[in-house]
């Protein structure tokens, strides 16, 4: 049996609801709902001039530069898909999910180009992200807009590319991936992730965009990408009630009998310039390798579950963001049929929970260094075999840290295609070798014609409820889903 | 002695006169063909422009008769010897803005580096140049014929003429190419290639393609051959699987050779943006 900390705080008579959290100083309630409802009224006019009014913007640009043979080319993409997924233990639906995902591209001369995509989701199950979540660790300008407890809408990306003698510039709500490794991640942090799904969402889809400036600039064999980050954005975590709600005490704080924990809001960090994140990225190929260096100076996106013991036996949880420095690089290369890659970081500040009971606010601090190494195979027709190691080390010497001070997870993934592309057969395995947890991923898709797919599958999680997947052995999981793309 | 010097001189000219004469008057006889690699070598010497950019749309058909369709943008361009081709997906949307880079080296030995670029992933992953028999994104065309563009790999095979024949009504020289060794007929998934080479302009207007057991596996027909900018370039291709029954067309339109590029397309960061 799952043991679920936050329930302890029902049983304490305090009704935790993350959107409208228990506290003393917000309420969902409070004066700022009407200032809120505007900024979520900003957002969709955002929405709707990204994916209407600047294609006819682009259009009139296009009949009035006729004449000067200028080219403005418009593409719109949709991308319509159903996936529904049954839990194994009990068949119980865990969501019946239909989303939208329009989007509108335009070319302008001179290689200026605008791109915008939103995203339309409706769920009539409502077990990922029960009622209405509170999107505190979201920065008002990124939260999804809700219509109910169901649906909800959100801008994905509205970003202007223009190249420039010097430097090649994006600016705008969009993504910035980092990193050689698949399913895990190492350097793919310039952007928080959304974890209603844990990690079984596609990245490219749980990634949370921000409001970005990137510039691109070529100096000599070396590309330089610095980026600016003024978007107070941070992972999103599930709520206590939610399907892949985090229970592992390597993640979430454990009241020791006696105590009771009151949960207060995150401290978010929310001043675009002071609070802002930089990165720089040197990228480059030498002699066959792919090189680069990689730092960022950014608030880590999970948030630190601070404990202020001050009312004790009550224990409030005062979570914050702090900032670290992170360095780290990628090479990778071939060898005949295989390639070799791998990813570090070193992060200087990074924030661990421990039950030491002497600690004052159950929080260790350390450097900590993670990395992945990677071999792909390509030795057999249209088949990739891959696999990964990756260890998480927590660098200094703490005490009463609730997780491994080193922790190893070990991937394998095979995928075969058939019928020239038309079907593909896919089995990821993530194993964490501390605990013997591990999550097995088998997927099948089959392309009906250009425009349709489908695909079915399984998420099959397994092992202790201390793991980083044993936690969530309860919610394994059937998958069958279908997109049309036009 | 002045005698037999000029009977020496007679002999060595009689063959050479003989062959001359023969090939002048188009008289094609088996023991006149040229020898193998070199006609291997006059493919490859074909001008193909420096730097050329195109519009390839690829239709994928199967045994039923079901049909897709890939339209792509594709650049090629030589440094020095080696070679760089860049091909950028545009429709359909499922897979607009894949993109694939390679750079071909021409010395002997050197393998191959190769890039995808996967929207899915918003990555850029580096890929085997070892799976040069691979078949290239559901097509009948592998990672090799792609990187060739009509070219022959002289270092992977041993060449012979065998023969003339004729492909679309138009006589040519059949050549045939055996892989070197065993191991490079794994790679290329290949045992036996027959090419029917038109001598006027060092083109294969046909090849037939045999599998590593030595049956017979795909027939590529070139067609729609025609002069763009003085260069003589292909614009049907067709590649029919004979084992799967599967076949593709490539349709090539909207050629551009130039001397120089305009733009930078064949870089990690060029087909991470997309065009």
């Amino acid at each position: 049996m799952t043991f679920d900390p936050w329930s302890f705080l029902d049983r304490q008579g305090l009704t935790v609801n993350l959107f409208c959290r228990v506290g003393p100083h917000k309420s969902c309630e409070s004066s700022g709902w009407t200032g809120l409802r505007t900024l979520l009224h900003i957002r969709l006019v955002l929405l709707v001039s990204g994916l209407i009014l600047m294609p006819l913007f682009a259009a009139q640009a296009q009949t009035a530069g006729q004449d000067e043979e200028d080219e403005v080319e418009i593409v719109y993409t949709l991308r319509a898909s159903t996936e529904g997924a049954l839990e194994i233990d009990n068949l119980d639906g865990q969501k019946l999910e239909t989303e939208l995902l329009p989007g509108v591209e335009v070319a302008f001369d001179e290689g200026i180009r605008f791109t915008a995509k939103g995203r339309f989701r409706y769920d009539a199950f409502d077990e990922l992200e029960p009622g209405s979540p509170s999107q505190d660790t979201t920065s008002p300008e990124s939260r999804r807009l809700r219509f109910n407890s169901n649906s909800e809408a959100e801008l994905r990306e509205f970003f202007f590319e223009v190249p420039t003698d010097f430097a090649y510039f994006v600016v705008g709500k969009q993504q910035t991936v980092w990193g050689q490794s698949d399913g895990l991640k190492v350097l793919d942090v310039v952007n928080p992730q959304d974890f209603r799904e844990f990690i079984l969402d596609d990245f490219e889809d749980s990634r949370i965009p921000l409001w970005t400036v990137k510039a691109e600039i070529p100096l000599g064999d070396v590309l330089a990408e610095l980026v600016w980050i003024p978007d107070t954005t941070y992972n999103d975590i599930p709520e206590p009630d939610a399907a892949y709600a985090f229970t592992s005490p390597s993640f979430v704080p454990v009241p020791v009998p006696g105590t009771r924990f009151v949960l207060d809001d995150p401290d978010r960090p929310d001043n675009p310039i002071s609070d802002s994140d930089i990165g720089l990225r040197l990228s480059a190929f030498v002699d066959g390798w792919d090189l680069s260096f990689n730092y960022l100076y950014a608030y880590d996106d999970t948030e630190i579950p601070f404990q202020n013991r001050d009312s004790f036996p009550t224990v409030v949880i005062e979570p914050e963001f702090r900032r670290t420095h992170l360095i780290g690089g990628t090479f990778s290369n071939a060898f005949g049929d295989f390639v070799v890659r791998g990813e570090a970081a070193l992060s200087t500040n990074r924030y661990f929970i421990t039950d030491n009971p002497n600690d004052d606010d159950g929080i260790e601090e350390s450097p900590n260094f993670n990395y992945v190494l990677g071999l792909d195979w390509y030795g057999m027709r249209d088949t990739l075999i891959s696999g990964q190691l990756f260890q998480d080390i927590i660098v200094d010497n703490t005490e009463g840290v609730t997780r491994d001070r080193t922790e190893t997870t070990i991937t394998l993934l095979a995928r075969r295609s058939f019928l020239n592309d038309r079907l593909a057969l896919e089995m990821q395995w993530l194993q964490g070798l501390n605990i013997g947890d591990g999550l097995v991923r088998p997927k099948v898709q089959y392309d009906f014609t250009d425009s349709v797919t489908v695909w079915g599958g399984a998420d099959v999680f397994y092992g202790g409820a201390r793991g980083l997947f044993g936690q969530f052995d309860g919610e394994s999981r059937l998958v069958l889903g279908v997109a049309l793309t036009l | 002695m002045l005698f037999r010097q000029n009977l020496r001189v007679l002999a060595l000219a009689l063959p050479c006169l003989a062959v001359l004469t023969a090939e002048h008057m188009g008289v094609a006889r088996a023991d006149a063909l040229p020898e193998g690699r070199s006609v291997a070598e006059n493919v490859n010497a074909r001008d193909d422009g420096q730097y050329v950019s195109r519009q390839l749309v690829m239709q994928l058909i199967d045994s039923g008769g079901s049909t897709r369709e890939r339209t792509t943008r594709s650049f090629r361009t030589y440094d020095g010897e080696d070679k760089k081709i860049a091909i950028y997906f545009e429709q359909p949307r499922n897979v607009r803005d894949t993109a694939f880079l390679t750079f071909d080296y021409a010395e002997a030995g050197e393998q191959d580096d190769q890039w995808l670029y996967l929207p899915a992933l918003r990555k850029v992953r580096r890929i085997s140049g070892s799976d040069r028999g691979d078949y290239f994104m559901g097509t009948d065309f592998t990672y090799d014929d792609m990187k060739l563009d009509g070219k022959i790999a002289i270092g992977d095979y041993a060449f012979q003429s065998v023969g003339r024949d004729t492909a679309d009504g138009i006589p040519c020289l059949l050549l045939e190419a055996t892989p070197q060794t065993d191991s490079v007929a794994q790679e290329l998934g290949y045992s036996r290639t027959v090419s029917c080479i038109d001598e006027e302009i060092w083109i294969a207007r046909r090849t037939e393609y045999w599998d590593t057991q030595g049956n017979r596996l795909k027939t590529l027909h070139v067609r729609d051959i025609a002069q763009v900018s003085g260069i003589w370039t292909p614009q049907l291709l067709v590649m029919e699987n004979h084992k799967t029954g599967h076949k593709t067309v490539f349709r090539i339109s909207d050629v551009v050779y130039k001397d120089e590029m305009d733009r930078d397309v064949f870089s990690q960061a060029a087909i991470r943006r997309g065009l």
